[in-house]
């Protein structure tokens, strides 16, 4: 969920001075704008300005498989009032984007340059505009990099990281009205996938709206008087408050996404209405998107699938799980919906990761030796996991990539897995463990029982029946594992903390990469790795806090991601992917239990243009976001 | 009595600035702060936080100050009707809780109302029909009502209401009312969804006050006044309602401290498994992110409910029945 680090991208090529483009100008006069139903009202009052008025002088033409009706409510759940940032990701309206197939192109903008990787140059659509309809100009960028980014007051603690290069932030330039470049001394390749993430990376800001706040723009009584009001600490508190593009929880915030949030938090039920200025028309000339409004409404997230499966969804994937998709396929005929089964692309639905950065000094040697976790991997019984959990449909393995990846080998994917219990005993006798307690449980060296507690985020039912079916087989070996649920964050605190031995989520981020996807996830780059989070956080906040990294498997792997920043060529890419991956398939440094297990997503039958067979996958693919919500429709008389 | 008034009253306040103690140290207890979480967030989004950033942040919240005088600032606050600030939410906590404190009330103490409707006639049925077949079967449905856990009731209940009547899954009203001004459509959606939780909250209540009613009104029915009342010729019905009824309705008011408590706890977990807009999930979720000030309200509301429970209760019972007497009593 981080921005900007992360590159995870199935096909992206962006080569030195390639010029990505939208269709030439002479087909977007050719059409004439048309005005969706629900405005015409507005429009014929003055309340608005016509569409052609609305769209930028040179919108965004889309080929749309099947073009659409206007009209509707697409009702969605989110188990949280915070998830309304999914439609910032759903809405997927970006300055670049991936498309179906994973090639980044313009969105937002009208083209980007690239040279030599470090120069990028951006130009925006003429006559584009913010959702309230003032212009959406290079001052949006200017008051990001100027008052925000590099603000003082705002951002003391400097850009976002996505934006620095060995912590040197690139030369802005203001070119004209909608053009801007920037300039990094070495090139830069995290910089458009971060524009493109799910969640994203802001370079701009409603310069108009924000100004508001700032203390730059506004006399300092005043704005302590609506700091005052707001009941903020100081301005500065309250520009962060107003500005969460991301949080989607300021309906004042002018947007550039199709839907625009209406309702103010707390509430269990938020209506996002259509943008009038969005930048998209179909090739028709229909401005985008067809459906009016969008409505979240917040569940239980234990009740979503219960309540989708009564048709309380029009389209709906986030907190079903593969186990509901029997009980959903049973509500389909009665409430007119179908269930897809869409590809996952993780590296593996579940994963164990021993925390090699444990406080306690006794498990850390034990987790560190890889003998230990090998054993671990090897009294797995995978294929009954299977059998029991997902009726036999995922890929029993290790966390590694798939065998769609280009840089796949079976071997990354089935060593150390195969289930042998004597071979298991045999590695854990090797390393010292041979005392046990009167009930067969193995010894620590200092006498503690070998009781794993395996903590888990409490979100995924199916790891607590996992784990389970693992306590059964681990016990044979002599060891006992219990399972702690907790909370995503809870999670993440303890294991950054040390105080986690070892914990159950998701394998990798992308499972499906080329060699020009960044390999970072192999190495330990960020402190939400559940295997070497202190590691992590040492190189996310650039040798403060944290450890250093003291094993050497773990540094050569640190050594071979900085390698593929500045790799010359796809062969040396393609080396070093391959180096760390057999690194992790011989290291076990996070135990795969089981991957491709297919994400049903319940779609009313009424709404056109949802692809029967997609990805779900968060980024790239912002799970339905590369499939374009602006245009769905509803079906319906 | 105005003595009696006073002196309970004095206990209360004792017993409700005990609690705020003890509340206030239970939140705290776990690890960390709201402030870790946060900067869990702040990570989880990318940025990178640095330690200073982090102090700054904890002295905004105020949670650098030692406990006694964060307690003391809190325990202050609420005694002028400010709760404090909900960090997860960013806004006073009054604002957060909004319309979720007066529908939880109207849940529980629809609850109840249910509880005594439904207990008190089967009660009196099965005692005046002692080991009749129906005293049998509503004391084996009593028992299922005792033995079934909250939780799968309610997702049952949910899931037939949902096929047979078409009523959305969880919350309080169908989703197009949330957030709606009142009106007579709203209502009567809030009163078709009220019923599920309604009976899945009140199910082991109502099975437990039935077993009390009945064994009280079989004490009383044994009793030598029943006896003389029916030999000097008083009708049946009469001769119980007059009677031994009045003396087993004790239990009905008692009970008024015991269920509210019961009622409410269970409220919260039904609450949760059934996503209602009342102060439940958002009380548990408060736990959960240690987002201390919300938690602390919510907890404090529902001691206060229960202090006053049993205070009205003990009053009633006390206005009621002329055996009992207050100032008296205290031997030395």
């Amino acid at each position: 969920m981080r921005v900007g680090i992360k590159t995870k991208c199935f096909a992206f090529v962006l080569g030195v001075g390639i010029l990505l483009a939208s269709p030439p100008k002479t087909y977007a006069q050719l059409l004439t704008p048309i005005e969706p139903t629900v405005f015409t009202q507005q429009v014929s009052t003055g309340a608005l300005p016509p569409v052609s008025e609305r769209i930028p002088a040179e919108p965004s033409i889309v080929q749309v498989k099947e073009p659409g009706r206007y009209g509707g409510s697409l009702r969605m759940l989110m188990g949280r009032a915070k998830d309304i940032r999914m439609m910032i990701v759903y809405g997927y309206a970006r300055l670049v984007g991936y498309d179906t197939s994973y090639k980044l192109v313009p969105d937002i903008l009208k083209s980007v340059e690239e040279s030599e990787g470090r120069i990028f140059t951006l130009t925006l659509r003429k006559g584009h505009k913010w959702s309230d309809g003032r212009s959406f100009t290079t001052e949006d960028f200017r008051y990001f990099w100027e008052d925000v980014a590099t603000g003082k007051v705002v951002s003391p603690y400097g850009p976002p990281k996505a934006m620095l290069v060995d912590g040197k932030p690139p030369v802005f330039e203001l070119i004209d009205d909608v053009t801007v470049r920037y300039t990094w001394h070495k090139p830069n390749p995290f910089f458009l996938p971060a524009l493109a993430a799910a969640s994203p990376l802001f370079i701009f800001r409603p310069a108009h709206y924000m100004k508001n706040f700032h203390a730059r723009y506004v006399a300092k009584a005043e704005l302590d008087e609506k700091a005052k009001a707001a009941r903020k600490r100081n301005w500065r508190a309250l520009h962060f408050s107003v500005d969460r593009q991301y949080r989607n929880d300021n309906p004042d915030l002018p947007t550039l996404q199709p839907w625009i949030n209406t309702t103010r938090p707390p509430s269990e039920r938020f209506v996002f209405k259509r943008n009038p200025y969005y930048h998209r028309i179909d090739q028709l000339g229909r401005q985008l998107p067809y459906i009016d409004e969008a409505v979240i409404n917040i569940a239980s997230a234990k009740l979503i699938p219960a309540k989708t499966g009564s048709g309380e969804a029009d389209i709906q994937a986030r907190s079903l799980q593969f186990k509901n998709y029997t009980f959903l396929k049973r509500g389909e005929k009665r409430n007119g919906f179908t269930v897809h089964r869409w590809l996952t692309a993780k590296g593996a639905q579940m994963a164990l990761y021993p925390n090699l950065n444990a406080s306690d000094p006794e498990w850390r040697k034990i987790i560190r030796n890889a003998d230990f976790r090998r054993a671990l991997s090897m009294s797995i019984n995978r294929y009954e996991i299977n059998e029991v959990v997902f009726f036999g449909l995922g890929i029993e393995g290790n966390n590694t990539v798939l065998p769609e990846s280009p840089l796949f080998d079976p071997s990354y994917q089935k060593r150390w897995t195969s289930y042998d219990l004597k071979k298991a005993n045999a590695l854990l006798d090797k390393i010292g463990l041979t005392k046990r307690d009167d009930q067969g449980v193995r010894l620590l060296p200092d006498g503690r029982p070998m009781e794993i507690v395996v903590e888990t985020a409490g979100e995924d039912s199916d790891q607590a029946d996992v784990l389970q079916l693992l306590a059964d087989s681990w016990r044979q070996v002599g060891l006992k594992l219990f399972t702690k649920p907790t909370r995503r964050e809870v999670l993440r605190r303890r294991t950054i903390a040390g105080a986690t031995i070892m914990s159950v989520w998701f394998g990798m981020e992308n499972g499906v990469p080329t060699e020009l996807s960044s390999p970072e996830e192999l190495a330990p780059t960020s402190d939400s790795q559940f295997q070497w989070p202190k590691w992590g956080l040492r190189f996310q906040a650039g040798g403060k806090g944290g450890e250093p990294v003291d094993m050497a498997p773990a540094r050569r792997l640190a050594e071979l991601n900085a390698n593929w920043v500045v790799a010359k060529d796809a062969e040396a890419r393609t080396k070093i992917w391959k180096e760390m991956l057999e690194i992790h398939a011989d290291q076990m440094f996070t135990i795969g239990l089981i991957a491709g297990v297919p994400q049903p997503v319940v779609v009313s039958n009424a709404l056109r243009n949802v692809p029967e067979r997609g990805v779900y996958n968060w980024d790239p693919g912002a799970h339905f976001g590369i499939y374009r919500p602006d245009t769905f429709w509803f079906d319906r008389p | 009595m105005l003595n009696y008034l006073i002196r309970r009253l004095a206990t209360m306040s004792v017993t409700m600035l005990v609690i705020s103690a003890v509340v206030f140290i239970i939140i705290q207890l776990p690890p960390g702060d709201y402030l870790t979480t946060y900067i869990e967030e702040l990570k989880a989004q990318g940025e990178i936080v640095d330690s200073k950033k982090v102090e700054f942040l904890r002295s905004q919240y105020g949670l650098d100050k030692p406990m006694s005088e964060q307690y003391f600032v809190w325990v202050t606050g609420m005694l002028q009707g400010d709760f404090g600030y909900s960090f997860e939410f960013n806004l006073p906590v009054s604002d957060v809780v909004g319309d979720r404190l007066w529908l939880s009330m109207v849940l529980n103490f629809a609850t109840i109302i249910f509880v005594y409707l439904v207990a008190f006639p089967i009660g009196v049925y099965s005692a005046t029909h002692q080991y009749s077949w129906a005293d049998h079967g509503l004391t084996f449905l009593g028992f299922l009502g005792l033995a079934t856990p909250n939780f799968l009731l309610a997702l049952i209940l949910l899931y037939f209401s949902n096929v047979y009547f078409g009523t959305s899954i969880g919350g309080l009203m169908e989703p197009e009312f949330i957030d709606q001004p009142w009106t007579v459509a709203k209502m009567q959606s809030v009163l078709a969804h009220l019923w599920v939780p309604v009976v899945v909250i009140g199910t082991s209540g109502t099975a437990g006050m039935i077993r009390r009613l009945r064994a009280n009104l079989l004490d009383e029915l044994q009793k030598q006044y029943v006896v003389t009342g029916r030999a000097k010729g008083l009708s049946e019905g009469r001769l119980l309602v007059k009677y031994p009824m009045r003396m087993a309705l004790n239990p009905f008011i008692a009970d008024i401290g015991s269920l509210l408590p019961q009622v409410i706890s269970g409220s919260v977990i039904v609450s949760a498994v059934m996503s209602l807009p009342t102060t439940g999930p958002m009380l548990l979720s408060a736990l959960q992110s240690q987002d201390m000030y919300l938690a602390g309200s919510f907890l404090m509301f529902l001691a206060m409910l229960t202090v006053v429970g049993m205070f009205v209760s003990d009053v009633l019972l006390a206005v009621l029945d002329p055996r009992i007497r207050l100032d008296g009593g205290v031997r030395k």
